[in-house]
This record gives structure tokens, sequence and C-alpha cells, in this order.
């Protein structure tokens, strides 16, 4: 338990005095000469029962009453926490989830999820931890920032909003590596966050590690501060596939425009007229639209462009709710980039269904490339052209300089297949990002089909008006397994993966395919919707990283070069620069080449599912912590000062010592006879 | 009252005096010297008149002399003072009459533990000294030296009992019975201080058992209701007890001047008062 004033405690020994008092009394007793001493040994034989247990009932009363005097004069602190903190830590790390979900406000006091959480880690700081090194680590950074004046936590610009996603595993690894490289004592480790499931990443590798270390560590407790309630009737705009497309009259934007609805309930029935404001390179216009249940869903969206706006920058508007972060988007555009595909092979039969493929336009008003390029000519590949590589040669090794220009490639957010080599069977090979091929199974006389195939997201995600592509058609003779830390996308019969994509914490996207678009391999080819699909799929994410107008998620690393705003939601120039707040930017550096750039918080931040306590206990299972729910504006505190509850103890105490010393009942003197 | 000599007290055995006692019916045996011979005359049937017979008083005291008789307050007077005060003052009441007056102590440790009763002022001094020099000490002798008493004094008498009473009472119904068996007329003075019933005593005090046995240190405010409950008790077995004995009982306060109540008993002892009593 912690005391506003424990100096106070010093004189919890006087809680004694009435046992040293009546220990006193009883030394001081003084001597007579007694006759009916019959009489004194029944009475004493009668007394050792009740009324033993009554004298020594009223000396613990008095004990009581005075500890609690004592106590509530040492100002006690209680909280949600406060039964399982033993007293002040040496460290208290914060670790702030700063996501843009954590800005959800109660209108009433206008505080946010993330101003209320900091606001009462500070006061119970001040309270109880004021000699402790207190360390705040950021989701948007992850960086340790010490805080010296615990007034000024919630005025750091690491805590201050962001637009970004979180990743709680990489908070809660940073926060472990923090107390790895210092000396960092007795900790306490303070978790802020809504809960999102996206930020919390279940699925994530770091979680088992994280684990096993808080686990063993016994200096560490874990108090999670949680705010997973819902705010009524939030909207959350964001806007995605921009394409200025050419018509007979100009230019129009074409977009894929994501009005989403959340409330507590889940349940949006009645439609909701919204005006959303349209900003084109500074000219708003508004427009109504109509959102009925819990999406508003318009692919395609378009917008004319005027005269002299053939690239630019844009933003949408929604009117103010009780998340101002998440109703903004930010778009950019500029003539569409020429969608290059590269493919690496020897296997002209696999590089020209590839080409085919990848060079018929889907899109009228963008250019799109292939060519192949034998293995041994990969010095000619075109890098800063290329979105979507496809390798199907040898895995380059580690330390090779086609490695590192494939790791490249992949960070700037380009896309790479890897197709197994078909000259090949041997499971020993190199391996990038710790993935490789393996063996070579033969099912010609058995064609495999796909059982299973992830619908909801990636290569083969169900079509916009949710139809599933025809991979059940597809039919596999001959597929190279593949192992390593991978999503599944596509699993035959056997459970074999066939098609996976590599997690890497990069920002472009890696796969694994484990058969060919040949006649003797699939039949990708010959039912050609799905690998056609696919392809294009994977082209297009390649894509946004080629052209000269770039739609990032906001983050740390989203803004590279010398970057400059056009327009933001913040004028903060800290956050700004570090890319954390949604904003439209350019690179007025090379002005040939020059680079516009949208950042909006990741989509995820608008899936308000959060994790239930099942969830929690299965990330932490071994890990001893602490939750405490709070809401936004309750005004409840962490460290709520509790003295009176020690003074209506005293009291208590004090009323059931005089209870106890009333007599049982009125005493009758026995008569004296007169002769 | 039985004695040897002509006296003051009322004999329950009819003698020669002139007070008119009643008439019996002859039977054969009697002494026909005192057949009534107006009756004969008269009724032409043989009656005997019989007159109360004048006797002497045979005294004989009892006087507890346990270490609990030592008890009094700090400088003042003891409950065995007051005892002889009580016993001195009748010896010398009865002995002026000229009833003989005895006296048996409760201490084995007296040197002179039994005075036979005697008349006359020689005795008297003898016996005040006796009563003087005797020393309260040790455990209670009372009950046995009652048993002594009641078959060592061979003629009915007045025995004066002087004690705290202060041990279990049931012992004490036979004692008394065996007395009244005796016929011996009982007076019992039961000799209690008023803090010994009511222990008003305000912190722990160490008590020290007046008859050697051990200390016990006590805190009153602990134990004062089951103390008053377990006088209660006692006291309510001592009057039942003195009911079933018949006999003369007088609770004492120390606190009360013992010519008072002296004065009380033998005003008690008035022949109306004293059959009315019986």
């Amino acid at each position: 338990m912690s005391f506003l004033q424990p100096i106070l405690l010093i004189g919890l020994p006087l809680a004694l005095l009435p046992v040293i008092i009546h220990l006193i009394n009883q030394h001081r007793h003084r001597t007579v000469k007694w006759a009916a001493m019959m009489f004194l040994l029944d009475a004493k034989k009668l007394t050792k029962g009740i009324d033993r247990l009554r004298q020594f009932l009223i000396l613990a009363m008095r004990v009581l009453a005075v500890a609690a005097l004592i106590f509530a004069a040492s100002r006690p602190l209680a909280g949600g926490f406060m039964a399982g903190a033993g007293g002040n830590a040496d460290t208290i790390l914060v670790l702030l989830d700063r996501s843009a979900s954590m800005e959800e406000q109660n209108l009433e006091t206008g505080e946010s999820k993330r101003s209320s959480a900091l606001a009462k880690i500070s006061e119970l700081l001040q309270k109880t931890s004021s000699r402790s090194e207190v360390v705040l680590i950021d989701s948007a950074t992850l960086e340790p920032t010490k805080v010296t004046d615990l007034k000024l936590l919630e005025s750091l610009p690491q805590a201050a909003a962001t637009a970004t996603g979180a990743n709680v595993p990489a908070l809660l690894q940073a926060g472990v590596d923090y107390l790895a490289t210092n000396a960092s004592g007795r900790t306490d480790i303070w978790i802020a966050s809504d809960l999102r499931n996206d930020d919390w990443r279940t699925a994530s590798g770091n979680w088992q590690s994280i684990r096993a270390d808080l686990a063993s560590n016994e200096t560490v407790r874990l108090f999670l501060l949680t705010y997973e309630q819902r705010s009524p009737n939030n909207l959350a705009v964001s806007v995605t596939n921009v394409n200025r497309r050419r018509t007979p009259s100009g230019y129009e934007l074409a977009m894929d425009l994501t009005i989403k609805r959340t409330s507590p309930s889940g349940e949006n029935d009645d439609a909701l007229n919204l005006p959303v404001e349209f900003t084109i390179n500074g000219t708003r216009t508004l427009q109504s639209l109509t959102v009925a249940g819990d999406e508003f869903v318009r692919l395609g969206y378009t917008v004319k462009l005027g005269a002299g706006d053939e690239r630019g920058w844009g933003r949408i508007d929604l009117p103010a709710d009780n998340n101002p972060s998440d109703n903004q988007a930010y778009f950019v555009y500029d003539e569409p980039p020429v969608r290059k595909t590269i493919i690496v092979s020897d296997d002209q039969t696999t590089a020209s269904t590839i080409a085919t493929a990848a060079s018929t336009p889907v899109d009228p008003s963008t250019r799109y490339e292939a060519k192949t390029i034998s293995p041994g000519d990969s010095a000619q590949i075109p890098w800063d052209e290329t979105a979507l590589l496809i390798w199907q040669a040898a895995i380059p090794g580690e330390e090779s300089a086609e490695a590192a220009l494939l790791r490249q490639h992949l960070e700037k957010g380009r896309t790479l297949i890897l197709l197994p080599p078909p000259d090949t069977n041997s499971s020993e090979g190199n391996a990038l990002f710790g993935n490789q091929w393996d063996t070579w199974a033969d099912r010609t006389n058995t064609p495999a089909s796909a059982s299973w195939w992830r619908t909801e997201s990636g290569l083969l995600e169900n079509t916009r008006n949710g139809t599933p592509l025809p991979v059940d058609k597809l039919r596999f003779f001959k597929t190279r397994s593949f192992s390593g830390e991978l999503q599944p996308i596509l699993k035959l019969e056997d459970e074999t993966v066939v098609i996976a994509k590599v997690l890497t914490e990069t920002k472009g996207s890696l796969y694994f395919w484990g058969t060919l678009p040949r006649t003797d391999h699939s039949t990708l080819a010959t039912e050609g919707i799905s690998f056609f699909i696919m392809t294009h799929r994977s082209l297009a994410e390649g894509a946004n990283s080629v052209s000269k107008a770039r739609m990032l998620d906001t983050g740390p690393s989203a803004l590279v070069g010398k970057m400059e705003k056009i327009e933001t939601s913040e004028s903060e120039s800290g956050l700004i620069s570090v890319g954390l707040v949604p904003g439209a930017f350019k690179n007025e550096s090379d002005a040939e080449n020059q680079l516009l750039v949208a950042l909006n918080r990741p989509v995820t931040e608008d899936n308000p599912e959060t994790l239930n306590s099942g969830a929690i206990e299965s990330l932490l299972e071994g890990v001893e912590y602490r939750r405490i729910s709070d809401e936004v504006g309750s005004g409840s505190s962490l460290a709520a000062e509790i003295w009176r509850a020690f003074l209506v103890a005293m009291a208590l105490a004090l009323l059931a010592e005089a209870i106890l010393c009333l007599p049982p009942r009125p005493e009758t003197k026995p008569e004296t006879k007169p002769i | 009252m039985l004695g040897g000599i002509s006296g003051r007290h009322r004999s329950p055995v009819k003698g020669s005096s002139l007070e008119f006692a009643q008439y019996r019916k002859y039977v054969p045996g009697d002494d026909t010297r005192r057949l009534d011979w107006r009756t004969w005359g008269r009724t032409d049937r043989y009656y005997l008149k019989e007159f109360e017979a004048d006797t002497n008083l045979r005294l004989c005291f009892i006087v507890d002399t346990s270490g609990s008789m030592n008890y009094g307050k700090e400088g003042g007077k003891t409950r065995l003072d007051y005892a002889r005060s009580l016993a001195g003052t009748l010896a010398y009441l009865a002995t002026n009459q000229g009833d003989a007056v005895g006296l048996m102590n409760t201490s084995p440790e007296s040197a002179m533990k039994e005075i036979p009763a005697k008349r006359g002022p020689v005795h008297l001094k003898v016996l005040l000294d006796q009563i003087g020099i005797m020393e309260a000490n040790g455990e209670s002798e009372l009950i046995s030296t009652i048993h002594a008493a009641a078959e060592k004094i061979p003629q009915r008498a007045l025995i004066v009992i002087v004690s705290d009473l202060l041990f279990e009472p049931e012992p004490l119904r036979e004692a008394l019975q065996h007395l009244r068996f005796r016929k011996h007329d009982v007076v019992l003075f039961h000799l209690l201080d008023r803090e010994e019933i009511d222990f008003q005593f305000d912190r722990p005090t160490r008590f020290l058992d007046l008859e050697g046995g051990p200390s016990l240190l006590a805190d009153p405010s602990l134990i004062q209701r089951r103390y008053r409950e377990a006088v209660e008790t006692y006291l309510g077995q001592i009057d039942e007890i003195v009911n079933q004995s018949a006999l003369d009982y007088h609770r004492v306060m120390l606190d009360e001047p013992y010519d008072q109540v002296l004065a009380r008993f033998l005003l008690g002892r008035n022949p109306k008062t004293a059959r009315s009593a019986r």
C-alpha cells in the first residue's frame, strides 16, 4: 500500500500503547491480604472462557483504533491496482498505445483514451512513485524517453496524439529490451491500450519470448490500463486505390471509399445521411452520402478533376464525432506509373505465361509491361521501375549482392514472388527471410485440388461483390513445399501449402508459389482467372511504391527523404517530421520527379474488435498481471485517498470497544442479611 | 436450660419450682407424692401437677481461629478481634448471672484448645485470658471442632459458634445437625466484611491467602461479576443450611458495632421471642 505521508507510519508502534498500558497496569498491582479466596478461585475458573475473550477483544479494538488513526494520518492510497502493488518500484515503464483508435473521446470532458490514461498514470505516479525513474515508450516510435517531471508526462511530444497503428508485442518487446539493457531494479510496467485486436497482433511470434521474459523476471509487475469501450456512432473514413483516369472531357479520380460506422451494441440499422467534404488541391466540395448498416463501401467512386489538376492531393472529411483522428483521409494522385513486371527465369513456358498475364491491362489508362530476364542476367533488372519481380531461380545466398537487392526491393514496398526452380529437387538451399524451398511432390496420377484458401484478404480474396474466386477448379500435378514463418494463402487436401505470404517487417510483399503455371504442373494457366487475378493483385501491391503519388500508412519511417508539408491535420512540426500524423506531402528537391505522399492511419485502426479477457489471459499466460478497466471521463482515480475509510474503521473499533465494555447485565448486589 | 444447680434459666426438665407448667395423667411408677388430690376429688382420676424447673446455663463458645479470621482493615480490628469482643462480653454476662462458661477454639496449634464450662469469676478470668491470647492461623478446623464439641459436652448446652465460615458449606450442615441431635441450643455468628461481598477493587490486585494458600493475581474488572455470583450462591447455601438446622443464625458485618449485635441477640433470646422463633 502507498501513503502520501509515509513518515507518519513511524508512529505505527504506538498502536501497541493499549497493550503496554494494560501490561503496566497488570504490573502495578497492589497486594492485599484476603480471606475469601474460595470465591476468587471460583470466579477465576469461570472467567477463563468468554470473559477473557471479551477482554482480549476490547484490547484488540483499542489497538485497531490507534492503528487506524495512524493509517488515516498517513493518507493511504488505494485504487484498482493497489491490492497488487506493494510499494514504490525503482523503475516505472509506461508503454503507451498511441494508435489512432486511442483518440476516441468523451465529448463531455474532451478527454481521449490516451490523454485519460496519461493523466491517471501521471497522477498515480506523482502520488506513489515520486522517487522512481519513469520511462515512457510509445507505440509510434518504440523509443524510450525518460520522464524527469511527471507533471509534464501528458504534454511530452512522445505522448502526443498520432494517427498511427500500434504493434503492442513490439511495444512490449521494446520494454523488455529496455529492462535487459538497463539496471532497472524493481520495475512496474504499465500498458495503456484500448485492446484493439489489430494492435495486439495475437498471431505475432514475439509473444512467446515476451511471455518467457516477463514470467522469468520476478522483479517486474505488469499492469494493464485498458479502455475497451466503444464510442457511440463513430464514423471512420478511408480511401484506397486512387487512380487518375482520362475521360473524354478531361480527368477524373476513381477511388475506393469506405466509411465504417461503429456503436457499442454493434447494431446500426438506421440509415444515416452524411455531409462528406471533398478537398482536392485546396478546393472544397460537399457531397451527401447515405450510410446504411455498419459500412459504406463505394468502389470506384469518381470525382471530376478540374483543369490543371492533373496531379495533386486531396482530403475527405467527415463531420466531427467521438474520434477526430479517423474523420479524415488524405490521398495523392498523379499520372499512373507503368506497371512493370520482371520475370527472372530460364523456363520460357512459365515466363511467357506470366508475362502474358502481367502485361494484359486491367485499367485502360495504365500501361503494363512484362520482361523476362535470365537468372544469369539479373544485373539487368531495372530495380527502380519494377513493381513485381517474379523469381524462378535458386534463392541467392544470404550474403550475396542479389539477396541484398531482393531485400531492398521489398524494403521499397515492391512485390516479390518466388517460383520453384524446376530443375532442382534438393531440400538444401539458401533461405530468404528464413524461408526456403523443400522437396517436389509429383501428383500427376492423383491431381490435388485446393481444400482451403484465404478469402478475407490477400491474393485470393473474394471479389468486391463477395464472390469467391474459382480456386476450387484448379488442379495441381506437381508442387514444391517450402518452410519458414509463413501465412498460408492456399492449401491442398493433404494440408500442403501451395501459396503463402512470408511475414516480414518490410513494406513490400514476399510470396512463395509452390507450383508453376505450366500444364504439367497445374491448371493455373488453363483455368486462368485465379492466376490472372493473383498476378495483378501482386502487381498492384508493388505499383504503389513505384508511383510518384504514393499513399502510405503513418509511421516513423513513412517519410523518407526531404519531404515538405502540403497539408496535415496537425500543426506539431515534430510529429509531422516523423510521419506520425496524416497529411499530404511533397518532395520539392527533385523538380522533375516530384514525389507526392499521402499519409493515413492504417485501415486496421478502423476495426473496432477488441481482445476479450480470455485472449489476454492466453497472450500473457504464465505472466502475473493486473488489469484495470477504465473508461474515459469516468472521473475515477487510480490512486484514491482512503483515509476516510480508516477513520470509519477507527470509529467502528471504538464503538465495538464501548459495547464490549458494557456490563452484560445490570448487577444485582447480594443481599446482606441483617442480624 | 439443663444445669446442675438452680439458676435463672428455664429448664426443659419439669421440676419443683413455683411456676405451674401442666397436668399429666398418672402412670405407674410416678411419685405418688406429686398426685394432685384436688383434681382426684373433683374428677375421680389421677393427675400429676407439673411445675417449671429453674436451672443454670452451660454456655460453650466455639471460636474459629483459622487464618482467615485475621482479615480486617489495615490498622483496624480484625475479624478475630470482633469474635473476641462477642465471646468475651457474652462470657462476662453469663458468669455474672451464675452460668457456666466454656471455650473451644479450632486451632490445632493452640496450647489450650478447650476450657470446660465452669462458673465463677476465677474461671471467667481464665477464660477471658484465653480469649485474649488466642491467635488465628492455618486452615479452618471448625467442622471437626463442632463434631468434637457435640461428642464432648455431656449435657444440653448453649453453644455459640463465631466464625467467617469461609469454606465449602456442605460439611457444615452435618456438623450443625450433630449438635442439634445432641439437643444443644446453637447460636451461629457469621462474621463477614462488606468488601468480601461487594468486591470493590479498581485495579489489578495480588490477593494473599490468609490461610497460607498460594497467592492470586487478578484483574477485578475481569472477575468481579463472577465473584459476586459465587458469593451469592454461597450465601444462599448457608441460608438453606441454617434454616434446615433450626439454629439461631446471625450474619454480622464487621462494620456493625458489636454491642448492637449483642443487643439484638439478647433480645432474641427473650423467652416469648425465643419460643416463637422455634
